[in-house]
């Protein structure tokens, strides 16, 4: 193992990958988290395993990741996900006349693609619309959101690195324009200590923006919320999403014996400050409904909010129009050094946001050591608390 | 909505702390807000110390397990109001190492939940007419188990034999038995056919009054039972 | 090292104490820790019920005496309070049993209300026996 240190800030799909990545590299990592791991937007979120259809118009880089990262997950982390596709319905005229496009999309990015008829449709998945014109199958799927994770988190204390949970980071050791480590507190026991550290990164999601003003730097990030619904009973096997542009309440995941509806998308300041909307909750309904109508009146199990860490603009409103891929910052670029952020991206990318990162973490620490997580199959998930 | 303000009376414990002691918070809340949520709104504006544990918020992860008004519940589908009682009190899960405040180490429960080689996906009983797209090899899903360990905490025989593989490991066991996806059944049987096994159950129930996800620990500890006579009788193989 | 950190976290366990902490608990639980109480109540019962037989050996004067302090008013209360610890703990340990093999398991509850009405009838034909016959 290198003597190189890294401490990662954030233990959420992103900071769990690049722990696996790092420690799969032969360096010292150190991950600590402020709550449990996934207690950030990480395991709140819808739980779909992306194809990457849903990006294949408007948002293409975006889509192509998903595609690579869907198949490359499937390979590391077998037995992790449901596997029973997705479809994209086209429920009306103007749903209709986006299939070409969609289509198009699809071949573009490399995402497998079958037409069936409204009859095909409606035998795969009979809780559908009769109104459905037609329907395109697409290798979306299920995944746990805490549980994936987990595994890259057991894998990479398996290889040594060291997950802190309930640890916050208070503030940053500097010498100069240089980050030496974190100052962070145990809350298990109240304790204050310091972590020293080659190169810290910064994977905390939403929260982006507020560690990377501990060290003095902007990270554009604007954390956009969105709510899911939760209701009891499986409505359908496969993902079930609207053949359309992007909107709210437009994907039914089912999963374990629920199925859940998302997801609506505006902008806050404060990721710690989510309501949940009663209105969203109604649009969520309504729009479900629009694609399976039997879901109007399923018995609600929960309700919540989950904050996308978007990248972009600041004065963005909704947070559709922000993109939904990552971006690593080196801040060396505005002056400090031994500090990257990554951020941005979605839970079924973080293999790469991890790969991407680590990339610039070996540069900086000047070393070659290649990536090797795309063939190293993932621990159990149970392996996380059993070492 | 119409808020309201409700006292929350939480267990707390620090690593190093010769006994735990209680706080008292009033939080204010409405219809729709869950124990969990009022326990997030304590941590950010009133004790930033506060240490609980949660994931999904829907029922899903199982990291939210606490005893509210005595009770094993999972924090994040729990309505503060629903409870009816003014003072609400907050307490971690038993029969478990205690880490800090209303988070306890689940590695125990894993170390035993891990020993039944459960597998994470299992075929789904749901729409069963439905026909399976192409590509597909059947119709899936998650287990229902969300290892959560209220059950564990809430079972009378956990609490004083320590050894006992408690109702979440036994019901795991029960669910390879019935669907074993390539698992070895035998060594399985042979693990909970024991004196801390499932023969060691009281019978008592309570766990499956307390589990949120449908896995009704008892029951499959009772099928486990059947099983185990049936193949003492040579009345099942395989 | 896990040995180690695990070993640093009290474990919140009641012991004997858990099986009687039946508050927010369902019936399954109360007739556990009713079913553990009257067992142990009815051994308790064995062994005094053994020492007084062992009377029988000191002579019918002592035997005699018993027999007359046996059939005063606050004796014949003690032996209706027996015959209710018998009932509950012979027939709910008859749902035990059937429910422990797989039978009725979730029916529990309805077999325990049958069961218990079943107790309550015999209940007040013995009791009506002890106290008026
Ligand atoms: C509504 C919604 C639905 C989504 N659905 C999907 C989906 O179906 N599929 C998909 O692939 N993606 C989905 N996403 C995107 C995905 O959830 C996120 O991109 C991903 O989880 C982000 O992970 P992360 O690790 O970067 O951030 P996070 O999970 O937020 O992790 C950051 C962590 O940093 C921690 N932290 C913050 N401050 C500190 C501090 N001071 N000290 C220590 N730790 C700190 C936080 O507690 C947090 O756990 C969805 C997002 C939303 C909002
Ligand atoms: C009428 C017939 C009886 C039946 C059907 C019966 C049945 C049972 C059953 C099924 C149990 C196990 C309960 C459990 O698993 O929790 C039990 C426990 C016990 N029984 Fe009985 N019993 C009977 C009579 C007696 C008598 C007469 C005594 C006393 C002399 C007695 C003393 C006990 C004791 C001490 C226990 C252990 C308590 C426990 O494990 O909870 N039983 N009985
Ligand atoms: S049925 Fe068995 S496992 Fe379940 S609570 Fe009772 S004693 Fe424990
Ligand atoms: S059996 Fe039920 S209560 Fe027990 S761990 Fe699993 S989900 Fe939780
Ligand atoms: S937070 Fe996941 S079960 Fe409650």
């Amino acid at each position: 193992m290198s003597s190189y240190h890294v401490v990662i800030i954030g233990g959420g799909a992103t900071g769990s990958a690049l722990a696996h990545d790092l420690a799969l590299r032969g360096i010292r990592v150190t991950l600590v988290e402020r709550g449990e791991v996934t207690s950030g937007t990480t395991g709140r979120h819808h739980g779909l395993l992306h194809s990457g259809a849903r990006y294949a118009v408007k948002d293409q880089e975006s889509a192509k990741e998903c595609i690579q990262e869907n198949m490359i997950l499937r390979k590391i982390a077998p037995g992790s996900f449901e596997l029973n596709d997705g479809l994209f319905v086209a429920i009306t005229e103007e749903d209709l006349a986006y299939y070409d496009d969609f289509m198009e999309g699809c071949a573009v990015c490399g995402i497998p693609t079958r037409t069936l008829s409204r009859e095909e449709a409606l035998r795969l998945e009979p809780n559908l619309n009769p109104e459905v014109k037609l329907a395109v199958q697409v290798p979306d799927g299920t995944m746990d959101a805490m549980r994936l994770p987990l595994r890259f988190l057991a894998t990479a204390k398996h290889n040594g690195a060291v997950i802190k949970p309930y640890t916050e980071v208070l503030s940053f050791l500097m010498e100069g324009q240089t980050v030496t480590g974190v100052h962070v507190r145990d809350h298990t026991s109240g304790k204050e200590y310091d972590i020293g550290a080659d190169i810290v990164v910064n994977a905390a999601g939403p929260w982006a923006e507020k560690i990377a003003r501990m060290a003095g730097v902007d990270v554009p990030v604007q954390p956009s919320p969105g709510v899911l619904v939760a209701v009891w009973g499986r409505y359908n096997n496969m993902v079930i999403n609207r053949l359309h542009r992007s909107g709210d309440g437009d994907i039914v995941v089912p999963q374990r014996e629920l199925s859940i509806i998302g997801t609506s998308s505006w902008v806050v300041d404060d990721p710690d400050k989510l309501d949940v909307p009663e209105e969203h909750i109604r649009l969520m309904y309504e729009k479900g409904a629009e694609m399976i109508p039997a879901l109007k009146h399923a018995k609600m199990r929960a309700a919540w909010s989950a904050a996308r860490p978007l990248i972009g603009s600041r004065g963005a409103t909704t947070g559709r129009e922000l993109s939904r891929t990552f971006k690593c910052f080196d801040h060396a670029d505005e002056g400090v050094e031994g500090f990257v952020t990554i951020t941005g991206g979605k839970a079924t990318t973080a293999r790469a946001m991890a790969e991407t990162t680590a990339d610039v973490v070996v540069r900086k620490l000047g070393l070659d050591i290649p990536c090797r997580t795309r063939e190293v199959v993932l621990l159990p998930h149970t392996a996380y608390y059993t070492q | 909505m119409s808020e309201q303000k409700v006292t929350f009376r939480v267990f707390r414990y620090k690593q190093g702390d010769t006994a735990p002691h209680y706080d008292t918070f009033t939080v204010t809340v409405n219809e729709r807000t869950t124990v969990l949520e009022a326990l997030q709104a304590i941590r950010r504006d009133q004790d930033g110390t506060l240490v609980i544990r949660h994931s999904c918020h829907h029922a899903s992860c199982g990291t939210c397990g606490m005893r509210v008004n005595g009770k094993e519940v999972l924090a994040c589908v729990t309505n503060v109001l629903e409870l009816g009682t003014p003072t609400v009190t907050v307490e971690p899960l038993q029969n478990a190492p205690l880490i800090s405040d209303l988070v306890v180490d689940m590695g125990p429960f894993y170390e035993t939940f891990s020993q039944a080689h459960l597998p994470f996906v299992r075929r789904s009983e749901y729409l069963p007419d439905a026909e399976v797209a192409e590509g597909v090899p059947f119709h899936m899903r998650f287990e229902s188990c969300i290892e959560c360990g209220l059950c564990v905490s809430a079972c009378p025989v956990v609490a004083s034999d320590a050894e006992y593989l408690g109702p979440a490991a036994l019901a795991a066991v029960w669910r390879v038995v019935q669907e074993p996806r390539g698992t070895e059944v035998p060594p399985l049987l042979d693990w909970v056919n024991s004196e801390h096994g499932c023969w060691r159950c009281h019978v008592a129930l309570e766990c499956s009054e307390v589990c949120p996800s449908n896995v009704d620990p008892g029951g499959n500890i009772m099928a486990l039972r059947q099983e185990l006579v049936r193949r003492a009788l040579g009345l099942s193989h395989g | 090292m896990l040995q180690e950190t695990r070993a640093l976290h009290p474990v919140r366990r009641r012991g004997w104490k858990g099986w009687f902490a039946v508050r927010k608990r369902h019936l399954g639980y109360v007739a556990f820790a009713l079913n553990r109480l009257t067992g142990l109540g009815l051994v308790l019962y064995l062994i005094i019920h053994l020492v007084v037989l062992s009377m029988l050996a000191r002579g019918p004067e002592t035997w005699d005496a018993f027999i007359e302090l046996a059939k005063s008013p606050a004796f014949l209360l003690l032996d209706v309070i027996l015959l209710a610890g018998i009932l509950f703990h012979g027939l709910n340990g008859l749902r035990v049993i059937l429910v422990g093999l797989g039978i009725g398991v979730h029916r529990h509850k309805e077999l325990f209300w049958g069961l218990m009405l079943l107790a309550a009838i015999l209940f007040i034909f013995g009791a009506w026996g002890f106290l008026v016959v």
